[in-house]
């Protein structure tokens, strides 16, 4: 039963990310006074490029082919490093936080390799700045997520988010409100969501992301597409489970399980909310602005860190 | 020669797992005592040297072949075998002279062996450097051995271990101090450094191979040798000094790689970059030493040793990729290189798997050694006193930027030089090597993606290593943790790729379109150079270029020519080494006006020193 | 204790931790507005914690504190400055004489002095530690942003955040000041940032730009 528990909010990430989404779209389109597409327009746009042929490139070797489904599948797997209903992920005490940052790197490491290997300018124009971009984000991804690590005495997610679950909620410390601001900054660059990223551009000067992608056609560039989107739900399901995992199913009972699907979608839908009035009202960053941003989310790592060690435990 | 190492590897496993020492004694022939002994420690490195040196020697034969006239070749099978015996002699030795025997002897025969090479004036100068660095290293190495003489009257390893309880503390912070200079030397770490990236890239890659892998090992042996069993640990701040150092060796040294072109030199700087991570996590371990946290300090030693032995294998197998890459495309300029991966399918297989391993990604075996170093730094806050308890989890920051960079460095490295197209005849015309090169690219490749897997292999002989060195530790939990986790994501990793290779997909070679030019031409890919720009305007102010931008005529809104230079000078070049070698210089002058020429006032000279002498010892003793 | 109040009592530590990041922010900005923003939301915070105060002690005074805090810092000197910045027309940067990610880092230190150097007093301060830490934060991150700043309207708003941080120190020292003294503060607050506006207009009237660094000409 457990195992099943385990296994559906995994799938949950998986399934739900694209909706998440079109969910996304559509309130920034109701925001900005347009009519917006479905929110199930996701789903059929993946529909629509599992369907079609995959185009390559001649210059292109194994690498281009390989880097897309590494990337889905790493993503897939590291949705089971992250609770969602209940405090347990699905890989339980090895769903290690290190291992899940290396995780995504392992993904973006071949993904990059995949752009340059298109032959193009653009793809490695999108791979040199997604490497700017990862660089800068990583250590205080680390740091946020270590100074969490060292409050719950343990450096598995599924642990860390047990032991935040037993405290209060108003003895939530100074280092979790910075961890949290430095997760959130870092999850925008990792997410490439604005205003590090703009998702719906495509101008050679401004994009990251989609310049890297640029040469994928059909079922290739379906994966990358729904690795992305898989990607901005398990930022937001980490979010949710290491500051705000309130609400959380502790036993196995169907309406404990219940309450804890309607808490977390109620938690996803501030986020969600938040998202869209947040990109509806801020430009994108120049890219060489990008470094400071994420200089930030160092700084509140770093404090985050040291007020670890000031904060009784 | 092989048989010899395959020999060497025997001795070194079954030494690990008895945990019984073999001895060898051959004072009675030389004039100095001269003792080989195989304890544990001296076995992992033994182990180390011999399991890397075997796929370099395969690979090198046919290197050889292709590369050198039959003088060449002939020098290169002369100083091989006595450049390794003499790391196999600084890694077994139980004496004082004999480690000093083979530590001179491996500075030497390398020399030889980049001789070999081939002859210029810079490199002459390369070479001098690397020689007068070392020199001073090994005078470094010299007197901590000395130092311990008034206490152990003999300078066997038994007798200096036992000597070292009674040692006075400035005498043990001060043989603390020359061993992390006389080794850090050797390793490279930052400032120590000048020798390693003008050394490494002038070998002969093969070479550059065991001198990167192996070579700068024995500095860590050495380190491990004195830091560790014969001082057994000191204060807290030798931890620091040793982690600080390691940091800022770790971050400067990716830095410095990311931003070079050519390939052995990238890879001459990456290596003072993984010399800066093993000096993180045996900083740890002198920490938690201090702190008498026995148990994390087994994991931090472990880590540390670890990516010790990861480093010797995934950066012998990019050096022998290097190889490989000039053996067929004539270049390691990376601005030259470019789809190799289509021609040189195995190379390219290969060094794809040493680039993730020396990133750090997982299910390859440098991640096994950053996340066990990330675990003791997360351990760290549970030290006492609130100054350990934030430092150490700090230096998550440090590593976490310095696997984002290298991350981001050996996708330069691989990328441009496999991927894309080729960006010159030489790379379009490159073919694969010969099968002899390739088994001893495999062999390596093997051992990454054995240890990244399965690292519950090389933890457990790691374990019993580490346990003859830190007493009374019990198994730190990480180290089943990982060997449990890993294979579990592995298995779970590649059920997935093969569901999702299930899904059948139509593809069909299509030209990009070019914006209506005919097709895209390797000109117009983004170039290595290119590729670092945005982080090396980050860390600018690491680099300090010097920039010169020449527009011929001047001042004109239409130039015929502009120019457009920047050398990258590394920043302690400038500031540190500079006035160092101005001041020795200075004081040389004021010593040359000893030098009169007559003959009398040399005799005067020697006349004082013996008077002054004198005098010393009548006021002192 | 109930559980509103401890709630409250958690609530001050809380949001000590959003004042620290509004002083990050501060220092990362690029934009003179955006600094008004902030201080803005600083002051709220503040105002938040008065009320905490208010509530914790059941002070009328204190009450009346918050409401001056919140008409004069959150509405009334961030509505006057914008309004300035109208009407200057001056460009929208701050002038800053290092780098965003440099002042960040100094912002870091200065927060981390801050709360070491209030860590020794800790046990005099009973809880109230944290608002301490952020009120001599302020402080120093106040005359930091004065001094590394060079438009002449980062130097009031540096002042401002430094009398942020004198007022939160008093706060978290004396548990609510009496009112008397509060409105002296702000009175002079509301006086000084009038006498700068007034300023700000004649530098640039003489200068036609706001850039303090070029004053020396002044010297004669």
């Amino acid at each position: 039963m457990r195992v099943y528990l385990d296994l559906a909010q995994a799938l949950l990430l998986v399934a739900g990310a694209p909706l998440v989404r079109g969910i996304i779209a559509r309130l920034k389109a109701w925001i900005q006074r347009r009519q917006g597409a479905s929110i199930w327009r996701p789903y059929a746009d993946l529909g629509k490029l599992f369907g079609k042929e995959d185009l390559v490139p001649p210059a292109a070797s194994p690498v281009f082919r390989f880097a897309p489904v590494l990337l889905f599948a790493v993503i897939v797997l590291a949705t089971g490093f992250v609770p969602v209903l209940h405090s347990s992920a699905l890989f339980g005490t090895a769903s290690d936080f290190i291992l899940l940052v290396y995780l995504i790197a392992l993904g973006r490491f071949f993904m990059s390799l995949g752009a340059i290997d298109g032959g193009s300018a653009f793809g490695g124009m999108g791979a040199s700045r997604e490497a700017l971009v990862s660089t800068l984000a990583e250590a205080p991804l680390l740091l946020s997520l270590m100074s969490v690590a060292i409050l719950a005495h343990s450096g598995s997610i599924s642990d860390i988010v047990s032991w935040t679950l037993r405290q209060n909620f108003f003895d939530i410390s100074l280092v979790h409100a910075l961890a949290f601001a430095a997760l959130v900054i870092v999850g925008i660059a990792e997410t490439g969501r604005l205003p590090v990223d703009n998702p719906t551009t495509h101008l050679e000067l401004t994009m990251i992301h989609e310049a890297m992608v640029l040469e994928y056609s059909g079922p290739s560039l379906a994966f990358i597409e729904w690795a992305q989107a898989i990607k901005l739900n398990l930022v937001l399901a980490l979010l949710i489970g290491l500051f705000g995992p309130w609400g959380m199913a502790t036993g196995l009972s169907a309406s404990v399980i219940g309450i804890s699907i309607a808490a977390y979608l109620l938690k996803l839908g501030v986020l969600i909310v938040t998202i869209a009035l947040v990109e509806s009202s801020l430009a994108k960053l120049r890219m060489y602005l990008v470094p400071d941003f994420l200089g930030v989310g160092s700084a509140l790592g770093i404090l985050a860190i040291m007020f670890t060690a000031f904060t009784g435990r | 020669m092989l048989v010899a190492v395959l020999m060497g590897a025997t001795v070194a496993v079954s030494s690990v797992l008895r945990g019984v020492p073999v001895s060898l004694d051959f004072s009675s022939v030389g004039p100095f005592a001269f003792t080989l002994t195989v304890d544990r420690l001296s076995a992992f490195f033994l182990f180390l040297i011999c399991f890397v040196a075997g796929p370099v020697i395969v690979f090198f034969i046919p290197y050889a072949e292709h590369h050198y006239h039959r003088a060449g070749r002939t020098w290169i099978w002369i100083l091989l075998p006595l450049f390794l015996l003499s790391m196999v002699v600084v890694a077994t030795a139980s004496s004082a002279f004999a480690f000093l025997f083979g530590w001179e002897l491996m500075t030497l025969f390398s020399a030889g062996l980049i001789l070999v090479e081939g002859d210029s004036p810079e490199r002459r100068h390369d070479l001098m450097i690397y020689l007068l660095m070392m020199h001073v290293g090994a005078a470094a190495v010299v007197a901590c051995y000395f130092l311990f003489l008034p206490y152990s009257h003999s300078l066997d390893f038994a007798a200096i271990r036992g000597a070292a309880g009674n040692l006075p503390p400035t005498t043990r912070t001060l043989i603390f101090l020359l061993a992390f200079i006389g080794f850090g030397t050797k390793a490279g770490i930052i400032p120590l450094h000048l020798w390693l990236p003008r050394a490494h890239p002038i070998a002969p890659s093969p070479v550059s191979a065991l001198m990167s892998g192996v070579m700068l090992k024995t500095a860590v042996y050495g380190f491990v040798r004195f830091g560790f069993d014969f001082l057994g640990g000191g204060p807290a701040w030798w931890g620091y000094l040793v982690l600080f150092a390691g940091a800022v060796s770790g971050i400067l040294g990716v830095l410095y790689a990311l931003s070079e072109q050519d390939l052995k030199r990238l890879l001459a700087y990456s290596s003072i970059e993984n010399i800066g991570i093993i000096f993180l996590g045996l900083g740890t371990a002198l920490i938690f030493m201090a702190h008498d946290a026995r148990m994390w300090a087994t994991l931090a030693l472990i880590a540390a040793l670890l990516h010790t032995l990861n480093h010797a294998i995934f950066k012998s197998l990019l050096f022998l990729g290097a190889g490989a890459i000039s053996n067929s495309a004539h270049t390691l300029d990376l601005e030259e290189l470019g789809g190799l991966q289509k021609r040189m399918p195995f190379t390219g297989a290969t060094f794809l798997i040493a680039c993730g391993s020396i990133a750090g990604l997982p299910l390859f075996s440098g991640f096994i050694s950053e996340w066990l170093t990330f675990r003791s730094f997360l351990a760290g806050s549970t030290l006492a006193g609130a100054k350990a308890q934030f430092l150490l989890p700090l230096m998550t920051g440090a590593l976490g930027l310095i696997g984002g960079l290298g991350v981001a460095c050996f996708i330069k490295a691989y990328g441009i030089a496999f991927l894309g197209r080729p960006r010159s005849t030489g790379a379009t015309l490159a073919l694969e090597v010969p099968t002899a090169m390739r088994v001893g690219m495999m062999v390596l490749a093997t051992a990454c993606l054995a240890i990244g897997i399965l690292p519950g292999a090389v933890l457990q002989p790691l374990l019993l290593v580490v346990s003859g060195l830190i007493r009374d530790s019990e198994i730190p939990p990480d180290i089943t943790l990982i060997s449990r986790t890993v294979p579990l994501i592995a298995v779970s990793l590649l059920g997935l790729l093969a569901v999702i290779s299930l899904t059948r997909r139509n593809r069909r070679a299509v030209p990009t379109w070019a914006c209506g030019l005919p097709e895209l031409t390797s000109r117009m890919e983004y170039t290595s150079t290119a590729f670092s720009k945005p982080i090396r305007w980050v860390f600018s102010s690491v680099y300090r270029p010097d920039r010169k931008i020449e527009v011929s005529p001047a001042d004109s809104y239409f130039p015929a020519s502009i120019s457009y230079r920047s050398v990258r000078t590394t920043s302690f070049e400038k500031s540190l080494y500079r006035p160092a070698v101005d001041g020795i210089v200075s004081v040389a002058h004021q010593l040359r006006r000893l030098h009169t020429g007559n003959i009398q006032f040399y005799l005067l000279y020697i006349f004082l020193t013996l008077v002054g002498l004198l005098a010393f010892l009548r006021i002192f003793r | 204790m109930d559980l509103v109040s401890l709630a409250a009592a958690k609530a001050l530590t809380s949001t000590a931790a959003l004042l620290f990041i509004t002083v990050l922010l501060m220092a990362a900005t690029k934009r003179i507005s955006t600094i008004i923003f902030l201080f803005a939301l600083q002051s709220a915070i503040l105002t938040v914690q008065v009320a905490i105060i208010a509530y914790l002690n059941n002070s009328p005074e204190a009450y009346a504190v918050a409401i001056m805090v919140l008409l004069l810092k959150v509405v009334g000197i961030p509505y006057a400055l914008f309004r300035l910045i109208e009407r200057l027309h001056s460009p929208r940067g701050v002038g800053a004489s290092i780098s965003p990610a440099q002042s960040v880092f100094v912002a870091v230190i200065l927060i981390f002095l801050a709360f070491s150097a209030v860590r020794t007093y800790a046990a005099d301060l009973g809880g109230m530690e944290e608002a301490l830490a952020a009120g001599v934060a302020l402080i120093l991150s106040g005359a930091f942003l004065m001094v590394s700043r060079n438009k002449a309207l980062m130097q009031i708003m540096g002042l401002l955040v430094l009398e942020n941080g004198v007022f939160l120190a008093a706060l978290a020292t004396t548990f609510g000041m009496p009112l008397v003294i509060e409105i002296g503060i702000s009175f002079d607050l509301v006086m000084g940032v009038l006498l700068m506006g007034i300023f700000t207009f004649r530098i640039r009237d003489t200068f036609e730009h706001l850039d303090v660094s070029k004053l020396r000409r002044l010297r004669g």
